[in-house]
């Protein structure tokens, strides 16, 4: 029986002392998928990314994968799924040798020095320089992209990646990028990526999942906002930024609820409006543009005080209000459009 | 003050001559660490890894009994290690006392925790993100603890040589094991106890050198070593 759903997970929780907690009630991720996780530092995404990688087994309830329940599973199924940490460790030897070492554990030394040049010049990291390193020869970045061949030289089922572009530089992490998009196109490999990098994320992934305080609280790019919550008149609950402005939602259910606000809720000003019964207006600065090839309409990042709010408008809309990346514009929205999260 | 100076140029003129009680000495000190250090890094580096990679109860108690065996004074180990193969002895019957193989084995006594003491902290000092990157490149168990010893071989070898350090130096064991017999059981250290016993500080400096020379040449090797691996 061959199963297209990959992973399912069902009332999944995990407990990591008495500080947080991991709970995802229902997850399904077919097979070839590309599935990306975004989300604030803590949020859980490096968790779910062990769990899902086979790595974490201390958690309660279901999780199925090719429709066997992943706790029964041996070592051999350890082989079709790989995953690169965000701080990936490379082994005290030379570069060959780090990217070889997977291959040599399976038992698979026929070509195993074409391969291992092959994966290395995926990366962008020439064989005739690199190989011979040793791997304290190599930058933070290099060190990285080492580490990311060394999985992609395996030929995953699954390959499982945690912040691949963070803390390396601009080529790196373009290298790493066009590396990991070749192995999906060549392999159709199934992707799971947890990144700050949205725009790329959104790029390579069928189905993007926002992931706050241990839950998944959102789809796509939905933009999240945490509490604290403060009461406010007329039943209004109220957030206030860094830079005085406050954010108002109708009466949050609880001084940390998270409120999911629906990018095609938000308006896009020149002007700061006035008389207008939305209760949010925000002053920010555009921070990226790009277009959204699913609905066919132009995503806007705009940064206010720190907090990035993911706008969806018409190209239309976005040349007429001459919007470029460091414009100042006026964000509204109702108070009634957040949603808020159980 | 010149008695000092005079005993290092006498000492170069020993080393240069080949004064054959000199070498007697250097290499009974060669014979009897080469043993011990064997013994104790084949006993060590298993028991040390064992006790730094797995969990079992009691592994504290274990752990604080090995690192206060560090501090062992040589006459103890000494002491006990006569008892044992003294002709009273249990194991009296095997004439290891004043043989060299006697001073190997209460060399190994000694210096065999240091060995397990910084293997296992080698071990437990391990980057978690090893074993997951281990683990994810498909790793069995098996391969897991190889590749970790592998990983932290170069602490490993920090270990034998501060192991060696202490062998060679030590005076205690074989004073008390091999009794300084001359031309069989002298080692380098007891030689220079005994010849500054006498005031002859000449041959004492001399095997002094010869000391530091052998441990320069140890650690040399380490630097060599941990380049190449």
């Amino acid at each position: 029986m061959t199963h297209t759903m990959l992973y399912r997970l069902q009332k999944l929780t995990f407990r990591y002392g008495e500080q947080f907690e991991l709970d995802i009630p229902s997850l399904m991720m077919e097979k070839g998928g590309s599935f990306g996780f975004a989300g604030p530092n803590g949020s859980g995404k490096t968790t779910l990314l062990k769990i899902l990688a086979l790595l974490e087994k201390g958690y309660e309830g279901c999780l199925l994968f090719n429709g066997r329940d992943a706790q029964g599973l041996g070592d051999t199924v350890r082989t079709k799924v790989t995953y690169l940490l965000q701080d990936p460790y490379l082994l005290k030897r030379s570069v060959f040798e780090n990217v070889a070492w997977g291959l040599k554990v399976r038992g698979e030394r026929h070509g195993l020095r074409h391969r291992v040049n092959e994966a290395l010049q995926w990366v962008g990291l020439d064989p005739k320089i690199y190989a011979s390193r040793r791997w304290n020869e190599v930058s933070g970045g290099e060190a990285k992209r080492v580490a990311l061949a060394s999985r992609l030289v395996l030929r995953p089922q699954v390959l499982i990646l945690d912040e691949p572009t963070a803390n390396v530089d601009r080529k790196s992490a373009l290298r790493i990028r066009n590396a990991i998009e070749r192995i999906r196109e060549e392999d159709g490999v199934t992707l799971v990526i947890a990144s700050h990098d949205e725009v790329w994320l959104h790029d390579i992934s069928g189905l993007v999942l926002r992931v706050s305080g241990g839950r998944i609280v959102g789809e796509g790019t939905d933009n999240i906002i945490h509490g604290p919550w403060i009461s406010d008149v007329s039943d209004l609950s109220k957030k206030k930024l860094p830079d005085g402005q406050w954010i108002y939602g109708a009466c949050a259910p609880h001084v940390h609820s998270v409120a999911v606000l629906k990018p095609s809720s938000i308006i896009i000003s020149k002007k700061p409006p006035s008389e207008i019964s939305a209760q949010n207006i925000l002053s920010g600065v555009v921070a990226h543009m790009w277009e959204d090839s699913a609905s066919e309409k132009v995503r806007v990042e705009i940064d206010i005080s720190g907090t990035t709010f993911n706008c969806l408008i018409t190209h239309y809309a976005a040349e007429d209000l001459k919007l470029l990346p460091g414009k100042k514009v006026w964000v509204v929205f109702k108070a009634s459009s957040l949603l808020w999260q159980q | 003050m010149g008695y000092i100076t005079d005993g290092i140029l006498k000492a170069f003129q020993l080393l240069v001559t080949g004064d054959p009680e000199t070498y007697s000495a250097v290499f009974t000190t060669l014979k009897t660490t080469s043993l011990s250090i064997t013994a104790s890094l084949i006993i060590g580096i298993p028991a040390g890894f064992f006790l730094g990679y797995r969990e079992f109860r009691g592994k504290r108690q274990v752990r604080t009994f090995v690192d206060t065996l560090l501090a062992l004074p040589t006459v103890v180990v000494g002491l006990f290690v006569y008892a044992f193969i003294s002709r009273r002895g249990p194991l009296g019957s095997l004439g290891l006392l004043f043989t060299i193989p006697g001073i190997a084995v209460a060399q190994t006594v000694l210096v065999t925790p240091i060995v397990v003491s910084l293997t296992a902290t080698a071990i437990e000092g391990l980057d978690e993100r090893m074993r997951v990157t281990l683990i994810t490149l498909g790793a069995d168990r098996f391969r897991i603890a190889l590749a970790s010893l592998r990983e932290a071989r170069y602490a490993v070898l920090t270990a034998a040589v501060t192991a060696y350090g202490r062998a060679i130096s030590e005076v205690g064991v074989s004073m008390m094991i091999g009794g300084n017999i001359k031309w069989h059981t002298r080692t380098i250290t007891t030689a220079i106890a005994l010849e500054t016993g006498k005031g002859d500080f000449s041959v004492g400096i001399a095997l002094g050198v010869v000391l530091l020379l052998l441990a320069f040449v140890v650690n040399w090797g380490l630097i060599v070593l941990k380049k190449r691996v």
